[in-house]
C-alpha cells in the first residue's frame, strides 16, 4: 500500500516548506558579499544536495534489486532517479539564474559544482533512452539497475575530477558559504534542506502510489478479461 | 500583522530581488507542472476504473441473466473501446499502440 | 590454472587472434584518428598545436576512435552465441568482462602506438612530452577499457546499439577526460614538458580505473543472467 502515510507526509512537507520560506524571507540576514541575491542559495543548494543524494539512493535501490531479484526495487530505483532528474532541472535553472545575478552570465564554466552537476545530470538523462532501447522488461530492469549503480559510483568521482580541474585561484562560493555560515543562516539552510528532502520523499511516494494504482487497474483488467484501451509504457517499470 | 509587514523586506527589485523571485518562481512552476502531469495520470486511472466497473457490471448482469451470449459479451467491450477518448495519446514516452496483457 | 583464468586466457586469445585475422576494428580506429587529425588541422586552421589545444584535439580524437572499437566489442559474442557459451560454462562469468576489457585495452594501446606518433608528426614542434604521455595514456586506457566494456555489453543486446554506446558512455568518461587532458596539457606546452599537478591527475585517473574496474567486475554477472 503505497498511498499509506502520503497525507501525513504531504502535510509535513508543506509545513516545513512554509517554515523554511518564512525563515528565508523574514529571518535570514542579508549577506554582505552578494547581498539579497544570496537568498537563492537557500533554494538552489538544498535542491542540489537532495538531487545528488537521490541519485545515490537510486543506485542503492538498484543494488537491492540485483540482490533480491524483486522488481519492486527496480521501480523504486526508477522513481528515485526520475524525481532526482526533475530536481536536477530545478538545480540547473536556479543555478543559472544565480550565475546571471552574481556574475552577469547565464552560464559559467568557472563554478565547479555547477559544471559537475551538469555532467551528472546529462548522464542520468541518458537513463531514459537507455531503458527504452531494451525491449525485454526483465532485462531492461536488470540493465537499468547496473546503470544506476555505475552512475551512482560516478557521482562522487565526477565531483572530485571537476573540482580538481578548477584553478585554485578562483574563489569558491560554496566553500565560503558552508564554511563560515553564521548561526541564523545555518538554521535557515537546514530548515530548507529538511523541507526539500521531505518534498523529495513525498514526490517519490506520490509517484509510486500512482504507479501502483495503474498496476492495480491492469491487474483488474486482466482478471476481468477486458481489452485494454490505453498504451502501456515501455520505459517505466510497472508496480503491482 | 502590520508589524510583520513592516519587518518583512519588500523585494528590493533594484538589488537583484527579481532574480531571487525568479528562482523561487521557477521552483514553484516546476512543482505545479509536475502536479499537473500527475493529475492527468490520475484522470486516466479514474477513467479506466470507470470503464472496468462498467464492464464488470455488464458481465455480472449477463451471467445473472443466464444469457452468457458470446455475441452479447463481445459487443460490450467494443462499445467501451469506441468510448475511449484520445486521452492516452498525449503521453510522450509511451507506445501509441493498443496492447493486450 | 583455475578454470576462470583459463577462460580469461582463452577468450582473450580468441579475440586477439580473430582481430589479427580479420583486421576489423584496429585499422578503422587508426584511419579514423588520422583523418580526424586532418579535419582538426583545417577546422582549427592551425598547423601546430600546443598546450590545452593539443591535449584537447588528441584526447577527443582518441575517445571517438575508441567508441568505434567499443561498438564492435561484443558483436561476435552476440552473433555467434558467445554469451550462451559463457552462461553454460562452470566459470566465473566476470572472466568474460576481464577478457574483453583486456582485449579492448590492447586495441587502444595499439591504436595509440599508431595515432600518437602521427599526431606528433602533424602538430607537435617538441616531442619531449610524448614519453611521460605514455603513462597518462595507459591509465586512461584502463579506465576507458573498463567502462567501455561495461556499456558495450549492455548496448549489444538492445535496439539502436550504435547510438547507445556514444550516448551513455561519453558522460561516464568525462572525469577520465578531465584528468587525462589535465595531465597532458602541461606535457605538450610550448616551452617543453611541464608536470604541473601531474601527480594529482594520475591519482584521479587511478581512482577512476579502480572504481569502474571493480564496479564492472562486480555487476557483470547480472548482465549475463537469462
Amino acid at each position: 500500500m503505497y498511498g499509506k502515510g502520503l497525507r501525513t507526509l504531504s502535510i509535513a512537507t508543506v509545513a516545513m516548506l512554509a517554515v523554511g520560506l518564512s525563515l528565508v524571507a523574514f529571518y535570514a540576514p542579508i549577506e554582505t558579499d552578494q547581498g539579497f541575491i544570496q537568498k537563492i542559495f537557500y533554494l538552489h543548494v538544498p535542491l542540489a544536495i537532495v538531487a545528488l543524494v537521490g541519485f545515490v539512493v537510486g543506485g542503492i535501490f538498484a543494488i537491492a534489486h540485483l540482490r533480491t531479484g524483486n522488481r519492486k526495487w527496480d521501480a523504486y530505483s526508477y522513481v528515485a532517479i526520475h524525481i532526482s532528474v526533475i530536481f536536477g532541472v530545478a538545480v540547473l535553472l536556479t543555478g543559472s539564474i544565480w550565475a546571471k545575478a552574481s556574475w552577469g552570465h547565464w552560464w559559467v564554466w568557472d563554478e565547479p559544482t555547477l559544471v559537475s552537476f551538469l555532467i551528472v545530470f546529462l548522464m542520468y538523462a541518458t537513463y531514459y533512452p537507455f531503458r527504452y532501447a531494451i525491449e525485454d522488461p526483465e532485462r531492461q530492469a536488470r540493465y537499468a539497475s547496473v546503470f544506476a549503480i555505475t552512475a551512482g559510483a560516478f557521482v562522487p568521482l565526477n565531483f572530485i575530477a571537476v573540482r580538481a580541474a578548477q584553478s585554485l585561484v578562483h574563489p569558491r562560493v560554496f566553500a565560503t558559504a558552508n564554511g563560515g555560515l553564521p548561526g541564523s543562516m545555518m538554521l535557515t539552510f537546514l530548515c530548507c534542506l529538511a523541507a526539500i528532502a521531505l518534498l523529495w520523499v513525498t514526490l517519490v511516494k506520490f509517484e509510486l502510489t500512482a504507479k501502483s494504482a495503474s498496476g492495480q487497474v491492469k491487474r483488474l483488467r486482466r482478471a476481468l478479461d477486458a481489452p485494454s484501451t490505453s498504451p502501456s509504457s515501455r520505459v517505466a517499470p510497472e508496480v503491482s | 500583522m502590520h508589524a510583520l509587514l513592516a519587518s518583512a523586506p519588500a523585494l528590493p527589485l533594484g538589488e537583484g530581488g527579481k532574480y531571487v523571485a525568479g528562482a523561487y518562481i521557477v521552483f514553484v512552476v516546476l512543482l505545479v507542472v509536475y502536479v499537473g502531469i500527475m493529475a492527468a495520470k490520475l484522470q486516466r486511472i479514474e477513467r479506466e476504473l470507470r470503464e472496468l466497473a462498467g464492464f464488470a457490471e455488464q458481465r455480472a448482469g449477463d451471467s445473472a441473466g443466464g444469457a452468457g451470449d458470446a455475441v452479447a459479451g463481445r459487443t460490450a467491450p467494443a462499445g467501451l473501446r469506441g468510448g475511449a477518448p484520445a486521452d492516452g495519446s498525449g503521453r510522450g514516452a509511451e507506445q501509441p499502440a493498443v496492447s493486450h496483457e | 590454472m583455475t578454470p576462470s583464468r583459463a577462460a580469461f586466457a582463452a577468450i582473450l586469445g580468441k579475440d586477439l587472434r580473430s582481430e589479427l585475422r580479420t583486421l576489423q576494428s584496429l585499422p578503422a580506429m587508426a584511419l579514423f584518428s588520422v583523418t580526424t587529425f586532418v579535419i582538426f588541422r583545417f577546422g582549427l586552421d592551425r598547423t601546430s598545436l600546443s598546450g590545452s589545444l593539443a591535449a584537447g584535439v588528441l584526447w577527443a580524437t582518441l575517445l571517438f576512435a575508441a567508441v568505434l572499437g567499443i561498438n564492435r566489442l561484443f558483436v561476435a559474442e552476440r552473433e555467434e552465441g558467445g554469451f550462451d557459451a559463457i552462461r553454460l560454462a562452470p566459470i566465473d562469468r566476470s572472466a568474460l568482462f576481464a577478457a574483453k576489457a583486456a582485449a579492448l585495452l590492447i586495441y587502444l594501446l595499439a591504436l595509440e602506438l599508431i595515432a600518437v606518433p602521427i599526431f606528433g608528426l602533424f602538430f607537435l614542434r617538441d616531442l619531449g612530452g610524448l614519453a611521460p604521455l605514455t603513462l597518462v595514456l595507459l591509465l586512461a586506457d584502463l579506465g576507458l577499457a573498463a567502462t567501455g566494456t561495461l556499456i558495450s555489453s549492455m548496448a549489444v543486446n538492445s535496439r539502436a546499439r550504435d547510438l547507445l554506446v556514444p550516448l551513455v558512455l561519453l558522460p561516464l568518461v568525462v572525469p577520465l577526460m578531465i584528468a587525462a587532458t589535465g595531465a597532458t596539457e602541461p606535457l605538450l606546452a610550448l616551452g617543453g614538458p611541464g608536470y604541473h599537478r601531474f601527480g594529482t591527475w594520475l591519482m584521479v585517473l587511478g581512482l577512476y580505473d579502480l572504481i569502474f574496474g571493480l564496479v564492472g567486475y562486480a555487476v557483470f554477472d547480472f548482465l549475463l543472467e537469462d
